[in-house]
This record gives C-alpha cells, sequence and structure tokens, in this order.
C-alpha cells in the first residue's frame, strides 16, 4: 500500500493532553455529583442551623460552587445525575452499551427506551472503536495512575508485574458475565465491570457513608494491575473493553504508522498500555486511540487515517539502521527494493 | 497448543463462575423473613425489577429524602447494588423522581397524580398490630393517620383515632416510620412477599 509522506498534523501530539483533561474532568464529575445530590438534600431539608460542623462545611463549598449555573438547587441540579454506567445530561439520557447487553441477556427481551439511551456511545465506538477506555472510563483514570506507581516503584527498584497473557480472554469474561446475567435473571455484568463500579462506590462514599464490597474487588484488579501484569485487567479481563474492541474492529479512525518517518525506537511500544505493538503495525481492534504513542514519538511517525482496516506489517522504519542496511545491500546488488521511494 | 491452555483456561473460569454464583440464589434468600425491604415506589415485581435493574445507582441520587439504599450480599449476589427501603429507618415520600431518572424502566415513570400513583405504585401494604397501636388500647394518638401522604385513600381514622388500612395503600411506609410505638404498631408488608 502506498502511503503519503509528510508530518501529522501537529495538535494530535497533544492530544494526550486533552485525554488527561478528560480523564480527570470525568472523574471529578463522578466526585461532584454525589456531592451536588447530598446538598440538594441538605437543601431540602431546610435546616442549615441544624446541619453537623462537616455537613456545613459540604453546604458551602457546594453552595458557593453551583451558585453561578443554578438559582433553585433543589430542582436544578437534577439535570446531571448518575455516572459512566448510565447517567442523565440535561435530559438526555445515555448508557453503557455493556449494560443494554447485560440487559437483554438478565431479561431476555429488549427494551427499546433504554437501547436508544445506548445509541450515541454505540455510533461512537462504531466510528472510533474503544476510544471509551482511554478518553472517558473513570477507571482508566486510576488504573493509568496506578501504571505510573509501576514506573516508580520499578524505577526504584522493586518488582512490579510485567507477565503477558491471552488477549482474548476478555472475550470469554463478557461471555461468562453475559451467560451469569443470563441466568441469574439480573444484570451481573455490572458487578464485573470496574467504571460501574467506581461510578456506584463513590457515591456510597460519599451520600451513604461508606464503601461497598465493589471497592474490594477494585483495589484488586489495582493490586493485580501492579503486581501480575501492567494494565493487566484492561488488556485481559476487562468485559466492557472486550464489547467495546469488538464493536471497534471496523472503526473509521486509527492511529496508523508512516513508514518513511519511523526511525524504529520502539518507544511507542514502551507506552503503549494496551501492550500493542504500533512500531510493526500491530494495532488491531484492541487499540483504544489513547494517542499516547503519537505524544512519544520523537519522529512524528503516528497519525490518523481514515480506513476500516489495519495497514499490513510495512517492515522496519525509513529512518532506522535495518532499513539502511537492507537499503544499501539492495544497491549493491543492483536491485530496488519494493515499494521503496526516497527517504 | 496455545487453543488448547486457552480453552482449558476458559472452560474451568466458567465452571468457578457456576459454583460462585448459584442462580435463584437471590431470590431465595428475598424470602427471609428477617429481611423485610421495599423496592423504590413504581418498581416492577421482583423478578422483572431484577432483569431490568442495571444497577447503575441514580435512583439514589435522584432521591431527595435519601431513603434508597442499596444492597451489598444480604439479599444474595443477584440483588447486589440494588436499591431498596427500609421504611422504619426512612420511608418513601412518594416524590416519584426516582421513576424519572431510572433508564431502564425497572422503576416505572409515575406521574405525580393521584390516579396514576395509585395504578403503579405497589410497594407493599400496611398492617396494623391492634395489641400494639396506642389508640387501638385507648390512648388516642392518631399518628400514622397524620404522616400519610394518601389520608383518607390509604389510611382511615375513626373513633379514638383509631387507624384502619384501606385498599389504596401503596406501602410507602411514612406510617410505620412515624408510629411512636416501640416495636412500631403498624408495618408495610412488602409485596414481593
Amino acid at each position: 500500500m502506498k502511503t503519503t509522506t509528510g508530518k501529522p498534523f501537529f495538535l494530535w501530539r497533544h492530544l494526550n493532553k486533552l485525554r488527561w483533561l478528560s480523564l480527570s474532568l470525568v472523574f471529578a464529575m463522578l466526585v461532584f455529583l454525589p456531592y451536588a445530590h447530598v446538598y440538594q438534600t441538605y437543601v431540602a431539608a431546610h435546616a442549615y442551623d441544624l446541619l453537623a460542623d462537616s455537613e456545613k462545611e459540604i453546604y458551602d463549598v457546594m453552595e458557593s460552587l453551583t451558585e453561578p449555573f443554578v438559582s433553585d438547587p433543589e430542582k436544578d441540579l437534577d439535570a446531571v445525575k448518575g455516572n459512566t454506567w448510565s447517567g442523565t445530561l440535561f435530559g438526555f439520557k445515555m448508557s453503557d452499551p455493556l449494560a443494554v447487553a447485560g440487559q437483554v441477556a438478565a431479561s431476555k427481551r429488549v427494551y427499546l427506551p433504554f437501547l436508544l439511551t445506548a445509541l450515541v456511545p454505540l455510533l461512537a465506538t462504531l466510528l472510533l472503536g474503544r476510544f471509551y477506555c482511554g478518553w472517558i472510563c473513570p477507571a482508566t483514570f486510576l488504573y493509568e495512575l496506578n501504571s505510573n506507581l509501576a514506573a516508580w516503584l520499578h524505577r526504584a527498584g522493586l518488582k512490579t508485574g510485567n507477565r503477558r497473557f491471552d488477549r482474548r480472554l476478555k472475550y470469554l469474561v463478557l461471555g461468562a458475565g453475559l451467560l451469569l446475567s443470563m441466568l441469574t435473571g439480573s444484570v451481573m455484568v455490572a458487578t464485573i465491570y470496574p467504571p460501574a463500579i467506581i461510578g456506584r462506590e463513590i457515591y456510597y462514599a460519599v451520600a451513604l457513608g461508606g464503601f461497598g464490597a465493589g471497592a474490594v474487588f477494585f483495589v484488586g484488579t489495582l493490586l493485580f494491575d501492579l503486581l501480575v501484569a501492567r494494565r493487566g485487567f484492561c488488556r485481559y479481563l476487562c468485559p466492557g473493553g472486550a464489547l467495546y474492541s469488538l464493536l471497534g474492529r471496523y472503526r473509521l479512525v486509527r492511529i496508523q504508522r508512516v513508514v518513511e518517518q519511523c526511525n524504529d525506537c520502539a518507544k511507542c511500544n514502551a507506552i503503549c498500555e494496551f501492550g500493542l505493538d504500533p512500531l510493526r503495525d500491530g494495532f488491531g481492534q484492541e487499540c483504544n486511540n489513547c494517542t499516547a504513542c503519537i505524544a512519544i514519538c520523537p519522529t512524528d511517525a503516528l497519525t490518523f487515517r481514515l480506513q476500516l482496516h489495519d495497514q499490513p506489517d510495512q517492515g522496519p522504519g525509513h529512518l532506522g539502521r535495518q532499513y539502511q542496511r537492507e537499503k544499501a545491500a539492495g544497491e549493491q546488488d543492483r536491485r530496488t527494493p519494493a515499494g521503496e521511494e526516497q527517504p | 497448543m496455545k487453543r488448547r491452555a486457552f480453552l482449558k483456561t476458559g472452560i474451568s473460569m466458567a465452571l468457578l463462575g457456576q459454583v460462585l454464583l448459584v442462580p435463584e440464589a437471590g431470590r431465595a434468600a428475598a424470602q427471609k423473613p428477617s429481611l423485610r425491604f421495599l423496592r423504590p415506589p413504581g418498581a416492577l415485581p421482583e423478578d422483572d425489577f431484577l432483569s431490568r435493574c442495571i444497577h447503575c445507582g441514580q435512583c439514589g441520587e435522584a432521591c431527595p429524602n435519601r431513603c434508597i439504599q442499596y444492597f451489598a450480599d444480604e439479599n444474595g449476589l443477584a440483588s447486589a447494588d440494588t436499591p431498596y427501603i427500609v421504611p422504619r429507618e426512612k420511608a418513601c415520600i412518594l416524590c416519584m423522581k426516582c421513576g424519572d431518572v431510572c433508564p431502564t424502566g425497572a422503576i416505572q415513570k409515575v406521574r405525580y397524580e393521584l390516579d396514576d400513583i395509585l395504578a403503579k405504585v405497589k410497594m407493599g401494604h400496611a398492617l396494623i398490630d391492634k395489641q400494639l397501636c396506642l389508640s387501638w388500647q385507648g390512648k388516642s394518638c392518631g399518628v400514622c393517620y397524620r404522616a400519610c401522604k394518601l389520608p383518607d385513600v390509604a389510611i382511615r381514622v375513626g373513633y379514638m383515632e383509631q387507624p384502619e388500612i384501606l385498599d389504596g395503600c401503596v406501602g410507602c411506609g411514612l406510617c410505620e416510620r412515624s408510629c411512636i410505638q416501640i416495636p412500631q404498631a403498624i408495618k408495610v408488608i412488602p409485596r414481593s412477599s
């Protein structure tokens, strides 16, 4: 396949920062909303003077935060509710496609109004692939911080887990989760899906007085990532990741390598949280378009392309030593390598 | 070889899941007499409710009275993280906001009108213990009647404020919450049992 040369659009290098902004905002939202709810109930109770000091503090902070935007907090703050598993945004309801899949499995019938709430995320996933995992998921926010922690521990000389398993395991987890939902008649995938757990648990901790069992499960996945396999849960076990990977298999927007610019430094492979192989065009359905590889590439050799399939392996990068050696050898034999142009 | 290892892990994991989560366990636990709870107003019958609810927690987040709580595993794993109300701790005020926010229809949308509430809300039915009730024992009280959101539809008082439950009771639990007797002389019997 012939590719165009030229540097990728310069802003794409900065998308990774935008991604972190997005992750932080979503997480901040998940912390803010339960407090907003608690504040609403305090307002509804009409008894500011009777609140405990800690409650007054919450009341005052939330009042100053929301005052510019709402006139009647008791009603107006209802505009935004919920979490990334399922939420209400100014009257528009959005849900995780996995929630719909789980519900269809549990009740064995399709409930159309709920199906429609997953439409926007579904279309976005068909277009952008597993972007939810990299850009929105509140668990990713904590998992990536956890990866950074692992890197620091590694630098300090401690041993962190770096085992690899079969990526296809997560499809099995997805299947098992849906099967269990079907057998128990309850949406069991919600109890093993970290973003759903985090949304709930933050609410429990803020409004109901403490973390629940899901928090223990989540800490377990953090330890698994730290001690057994880097980003192990997302890579090998996450049922939602599995569903998004399947939906995003023929995504339109893909990160691809510009072979003419690549110098085979392999930094992209090292930074890739999902353990993919950008260096040899191994993106596949797992890539979540997180753009970490674009941000770290020293020669601007990674860019976005609109195509339904990955490029096949393009071989060594044209700025790398291996390619130069092969080319020199080729010129000695008075032969030109196939598909080659001036680097 | 690789495929075989993959299949092996898969099958063993599926078996493990089967052992850990026996189907129907949740519903069996729901019959326990010690665990008397209500589902939020407008909730579908228990089995339909469980199969619809996605455990998102929005009903609790919408509840202005903070009466909606969430199960851990007391009621079986099938109803983990599903909403419930214990009326003696905090009863439902029938504001119907949870139904508005529920994305899946596990809690139906109910208009804030008497007809719609009577038609769709079936949390349970109150039951009076006349041995414990102050009014029935000759000390006129009537607190349950004053607490009820549907007076003379759900509950009526007669001579000496003696309460009687009518067919219109939807089981919100405000009477149980307000009863000044210990233990309470009026209790909501959940629909599911």
